[in-house]
Order: structure tokens, then C-alpha cells, then sequence
């Protein structure tokens, strides 16, 4: 079986081992939603306009939730080193772990976003162009969530850090999507805005894995 | 040979030294030239015919807001430096333009805030430069609380080189993207009206305070990088010996 | 199997952490068949050194080569069990040896009834005793064929007839030509080695 092989199927089990891992964000987007209407008032004109904006953003926070101790267990279990002796270079194995991060912990949460979609009364166009800003999107967002938990890894006080960090770096990704939304909602062309937010998010997926190995070696070069 | 210059930077007793001494330069340099733009600015450039007397804080506002871009910059060079010439310098120098870039990001958002009140009728505004100031400042945030979160002083500096770098490679998309933003919805009905160039009287001294408020930064900076150096290198000999001496 | 020779060379080395100089100009050559119990009291620097060679920490000054090649292009051929637990919990025995080693099943049930971990196959980890834990992080000696073993308190919580055991897959393994590292504080009784004591440095 192949290294790459071996690392989905690890992954596969962990999730299997520890569904809570899948749940709690989802729930978490959930609740944030709920929220929404409580705090503001129970008007759907209101609550469609501002509702795929929300939605975006509680999924950046239950994603940020749940990407926080990425590698927190395998490195205190001492099996993240192990990797180092493995036969491949250390950015390819954080790329897989990322892209299982993403597959198996944020699709999901994509998936459910429709129904906080209907909750918030947000027209069926935009919704859509919501989903396909999410997906198009999370890479880049996981990716830069991952360095944030890779370089507070030897930390024991690090707390929510490894999120405050990263944050800032999340601004131009909100922004193009905001841009596609609410293009969406007056019905003007999406595409060339897709477009330079799929860039963005292949530039990251490829580039930052490098630099979250390089923080996870510091950290690993850091512990005993 | 022609290497020597650059090897000497890498031994903390001889910055330690010659800081010092370029401190005393730098701290009465900027002393002369802000006493001397700032009074200038102050009480001898012409009254804008705009914004009467208010847009006076340029002479603090425009310097500093310089400063609070040129720093992260700075920064991003220090760990390239700490990168590939494993200089600890660089990363003391990293460690002390990160407390400096965040107090002139937080002073140029201050002093931004105080002159929106007469010139926007309002202190916050969501205008494209003060938006990506704020985002700088938490830019400087997290480089600052990363270290301040890990213990170890060589991976500390290490990790916040890493978060500079990325962060620098970010830092004009997320420049762009602001401004684009900023075009994307209404524009704020506020906006201050292109003004005509100014006139000598007025950019001379901003220009000197510009400089003026470099080299401060410059002495400041030297200051809090001695102040480092000491404390990482408080059990070497060079250090003891100062201190008993003192 | 018999190792191909291997020789590891260390010269000069240094360490300083957190102020502290742990060890100073460490000089020496490991060659195949060789044993060697690194020891020393607590905080002596044992765990940095091993880490150190196996390449997971820093070379501050000095410099370690393998057969001539610098450190970094060799590390396929190292071993290193540290003394973290090295498996995951919230998997079972042989997931865990699945994923770290790539070998098949058979080959892996193997050597979980050399460790006496018969029938402990689909039990996750975080059933087991801890002492089940070690056998079945020490199970990858069995089924992994890298020349330079690093292990870093391999007898901790093992029992009497495990520590035999470990001492006797030791032995063959250095008579195959490869070279072991290991640190302990109980000496093992039923094996050969040389020591190499760590902490005088002033």
C-alpha cells in the first residue's frame, strides 16, 4: 500500500475513531446561525440580505475551530517525528493531511450550509454561488489555518493564537467572495471573480504546506 | 576579508557597543530635525485653505503611517536575513521592529481617528487605507503574541520569521484587495477632496519630520535591540563584567 | 538480513540549551555491529543527543556523517523509537504498525507475537496497558529493516521476559551488522554494549 494510501486510510479511521471531530463544527455553524435572527430580528428581507455574508463567516470560524489542533495529537504523541523519517519530504505529507483535513472535516461543513441557507431565507442563486465560493475557497483557508496550528504547536499556552494569527490573512479570500455574493445577488457575472479566487487558492494549497512543514520541523527540532 | 563588516554583526558584544554609540547620534538627530519640522509645521506652514488649522496633524499622521508600512518590510528583511545567514541579530532586530511597527501602526490609526472627527465628522471610517491599517495592525499582533507564546528564544524567533514571511507575501494582496473592496460598495459619501499639491512651506517640513521620525524609530529600535541583547546574553562574560561594573 | 557497513561518524559536537552547555566537543565513530548505551543523570543532554543524531534536532556545532554523507540524505535508514508514546490511541495495534512501517499483515502479525501482543491485533491502543503500548511501538524492530536503530528508553514500563526479549532482537540486530543507540537508567542484564556517559561537562 502506498504512503498516500496509508495516510487516507489513517485519516478515515481517526474520523471513524472520533466522530465528535466532524460534529462539533457543524453543530458549532449551526448554533452561530441560529443566533443570527435572535439577535438581530425575525425579518427574512433583512435576514436574506445579510444572510450569505453570515453564513460565510460562521464557516470561517467553525473551520478555524476545527483546524486549530490539526497536528496537535500526533505531535504530542510523538508519531508527527515519525514522518520526518518517512519516505517522502515532509511538505508532501502536510499537503496529504491537509487535503484529508479538507475532504473528510470541511466538506462537510460545506455541505450543511444550505440548510442554514433556508434558515436565513437566502434566494436559491445566491446560495448556490455561496457553496461554490465555499468550496472554491476552504483550501487556501485550511492551508493558512494549518500554519497557524503548526507554529503554535510547541506552545502549551498557545490557546486560540494559532487562529489570531492567521485571521488577518483571511482578507483577501473574504473579500472575493463577498464580491461573488453579492454579484450573485444582482445577478451579474461571477465567473472572473471565481476565477482569481481559485488562484488564490491554488497558489496557497501549493505554497503554504511548505511553510507549515518548516514550522512543524521547528517545533518537532524544538521538543524532546 | 571583504566579509569582515558583515561577521561582526553576528557578535552580540560588538552591536552592543557601537549601538550605543549610534544611538547618541540617531537620538540627537531626530531631536533636532522633529523640534525643527514639527515647529515649522506647527506654527509657520500656512493655514490649509480646506481644512483650516486641523490638517496639521499630517506632520504626525503622514510620518508615522509611513513608518508603520516601511517597519513590517524591514521586518520581512530580518528574517529573510535570520533565514539564510542564521544571524540571531536579525531576529533581536525582528523582535524589537515588531513592538515598534505595532505602536506606529496603533498611533497612525490613532491620529488617523483624530483628525476623520473634523475632516469626516466622524473618527472610523471603512476607507480603504484605514482598513488595511487595521489589518496591519493585527498583522503585528500575531508576530508579537506568537513569540510572546513560545519559550524558547531561537524558535521563537524562528516561527515569527516564518509568520513575517508569509505575511509579507500576503500583505499587498491583502493591499489590493481592501482597495478593490472599497470600490465595490457605495464609497464612503466622506471623502476627503483631491487636494491641490502642496505648497513648498508645507511638504519641507513634513518632509523633515518624515526623516525626523525615521531616525526616531531608528533610536528606538537601537534601544530595545540593546535592552534584547542584554537579556539573551545575561549569563555570557562580556555581560556580567558590564553589569558589576554599573 | 545481513546490513550492508555502515559507519557513523560524530566530530566535534556541542550542544547548548536554554544556557546550559549539555555536552562539549563530543567526538567519536559508530560502526556496524556496535552498541551503545548513552548515559548520564537527568538533564545530562542523553534524549539531545540521540534526537541529534537521528536528525530531529539541530546541529548547533560540529557535524555527524553517515559512510561519508552528511546526515540529512541518510535518514531513511534510521529507526528512532522515542520515548513518546510513538502510537496513536484512537487506533488499533495494527493500524497504527500499518501507517508507520507499510508492511502487510502477515508480516506485522508477525511481529506482534514476537512482542506478545497475540490477539491484541484489533484493540486500539488506548486499551492497552502501557506497557502493551511500548511493546507495540518496539513491534516496528520487528518488521522494519533499517540498519541504525535509535531508541530512546526502550525498556520503560516493559516486563522482565519483554526486556529479554529486547535484548535479544538488540543483539541479533548488531550481529546483522546494524548499529543501536538506546538510553536506559536500568541496565539491561542479558546484553553487551559500550557506554557512553554524558554529563561532565562543567
Amino acid at each position: 500500500m502506498s504512503l498516500e494510501r496509508r495516510m487516507l486510510t489513517r485519516e478515515l479511521k481517526l474520523i471513524a475513531a472520533r466522530p465528535g471531530d466532524i460534529f462539533k463544527p457543524m453543530w458549532f455553524l449551526m448554533l452561530v446561525i441560529s443566533m443570527v435572527p435572535l439577535a438581530l430580528a425575525p425579518d427574512s428581507d433583512l435576514l436574506s440580505e445579510i444572510g450569505s455574508a453570515m453564513i460565510w463567516v460562521a464557516t470561517l470560524l467553525a473551520l478555524l475551530l476545527n483546524t486549530e489542533h490539526l497536528f496537535q495529537s500526533d505531535f504530542s504523541d510523538g508519531v508527527l517525528e515519525q514522518w520526518l523519517f518517512l519516505d517522502r519530504p515532509l511538505a508532501w505529507l502536510v499537503g496529504l493531511k491537509l487535503i484529508a483535513h479538507w475532504l473528510f472535516h470541511v466538506l462537510p461543513l460545506i455541505l450543511i450550509t444550505p440548510i442554514a441557507g433556508i434558515m436565513l431565507s437566502v434566494p436559491t442563486d445566491v446560495l448556490l454561488a455561496l457553496l461554490v465560493t465555499l468550496v472554491i475557497a476552504t483550501p487556501a483557508l485550511t492551508c493558512f489555518s494549518g500554519l497557524g496550528a503548526a507554529l503554535t504547536l510547541g506552545s502549551s499556552r498557545s490557546g486560540i493564537l494559532g487562529v489570531l494569527v492567521m485571521m488577518p490573512l483571511f482578507v483577501p479570500v473574504v473579500i472575493l467572495a463577498a464580491g461573488v455574493l453579492i454579484r450573485a445577488m444582482d445577478g451579474s457575472d461571477t465567473l472572473p471573480l471565481l476565477a482569481l479566487l481559485g488562484a488564490f487558492s491554488v497558489v496557497a494549497a501549493t505554497l503554504v504546506p511548505i511553510a507549515v512543514s518548516a514550522a512543524i520541523r521547528l517545533n518537532i527540532g524544538g521538543s524532546n | 576579508m571583504g566579509w569582515r563588516w558583515f561577521h561582526q554583526w553576528g557578535s552580540p558584544r560588538w552591536f552592543y557597543e557601537r549601538a550605543g554609540r549610534w544611538q547618541l547620534v540617531c537620538g540627537w538627530l531626530a531631536l533636532t530635525l522633529l523640534i525643527t519640522g514639527s515647529f515649522w509645521g506647527l506654527a509657520l506652514a500656512p493655514v490649509d485653505y480646506q481644512q483650516g488649522n486641523s490638517y496639521r496633524i499630517i506632520y504626525l499622521h503622514v510620518p508615522v503611517a509611513f513608518l508603520a508600512q516601511a517597519l513590517y518590510a524591514a521586518m520581512a528583511v530580518c528574517a529573510v536575513v535570520l533565514f539564510v545567514w542564521k544571524m540571531k541579530l536579525a531576529d533581536v532586530a525582528m523582535q524589537s521592529i515588531a513592538v515598534m511597527g505595532f505602536a506606529f501602526t496603533a498611533l497612525s490609526l490613532i491620529s488617523g481617528a483624530v483628525w476623520g472627527k473634523p475632516t469626516w465628522g466622524t473618527y472610523w471610517v471603512w476607507d480603504a487605507r484605514l482598513t488595511s491599517m487595521l489589518i496591519l495592525a493585527f498583522l503585528y499582533l500575531g508576530v508579537i503574541g506568537l513569540r510572546a507564546a513560545i519559550q524558547d528564544p531561537d524558535q521563537a524567533g524562528k516561527a515569527c520569521g516564518i509568520l513575517v514571511l508569509v505575511g509579507v507575501v500576503n500583505l499587498p494582496i491583502i493591499k489590493y484587495s481592501v482597495e478593490w473592496w472599497n470600490t465595490l460598495h457605495q464609497p464612503a459619501s466622506l471623502k476627503l477632496t483631491e487636494k491641490p499639491a502642496m505648497p513648498a512651506s508645507m511638504w519641507v517640513p513634513l518632509l523633515t519630520n518624515i526623516l525626523g521620525y525615521y531616525i526616531a524609530a531608528a533610536y528606538l529600535i537601537l534601544g530595545s535591540m540593546r535592552a534584547i541583547v542584554l537579556e539573551r546574553e545575561r549569563r555570557s562574560a562580556w555581560v556580567r563584567e558590564l553589569v558589576s561594573r554599573a | 538480513m545481513i546490513f550492508e557497513p555502515i559507519d557513523i561518524e560524530i566530530s566535534e559536537l556541542s550542544c547548548e540549551r536554554d544556557d546550559r552547555l549539555l555536552f562539549k566537543n563530543l567526538s567519536m565513530t559508530l560502526s556496524s555491529g556496535q552498541i551503545l548505551r548513552v548515559a548520564g543523570p537527568n538533564g545530562a543532554g542523553k534524549t539531545t543527543l540521540l534526537r541529534m543524531i537521528a536528525g530531529l534536532f539541530e546541529i548547533q556545532t560540529g557535524a555527524i556523517r553517515m559512510n561519508q554523507s552528511p546526515l540529512t540524505e541518510c535518514l531513511e535508514q534510521i529507526l528512532y523509537i522515542g520515548h513518546k508514546p510513538q502510537v496513536t490511541k484512537d487506533l488499533t495495534v495494527l493500524d497504527n504498525l500499518k501507517f508507520l512501517t507499510g508492511s502487510d499483515d502477515d508480516h506485522l502479525k508477525r511481529a506482534l507475537g514476537d512482542v506478545g501482543l497475540k490477539g491484541y491485533h484489533d484493540s486500539l491502543v488506548k486499551e492497552l496497558s502501557q506497557g502493551q503500548g511500548r511493546r507495540c511501538a518496539l513491534a516496528r524492530l520487528w518488521c522494519v529493516e533499517s540498519p541504525i536503530w535509535i531508541l530512546d528508553e526502550p525498556y520503560t514500563a516493559l516486563d522482565v521476559e519483554m526486556v529479554k526479549t529486547l535484548d535479544a532482537r538488540i543483539t541479533a540486530h548488531a550481529a546483522a551488522g546494524g548499529i543501536c543507540l538506546f538510553t536506559t537508567h536500568q541496565p539491561p542484564q542479558s546484553l553487551k554494549y559500550t557506554t557512553l556517559e554524558l554529563g561532565h561537562v562543567t
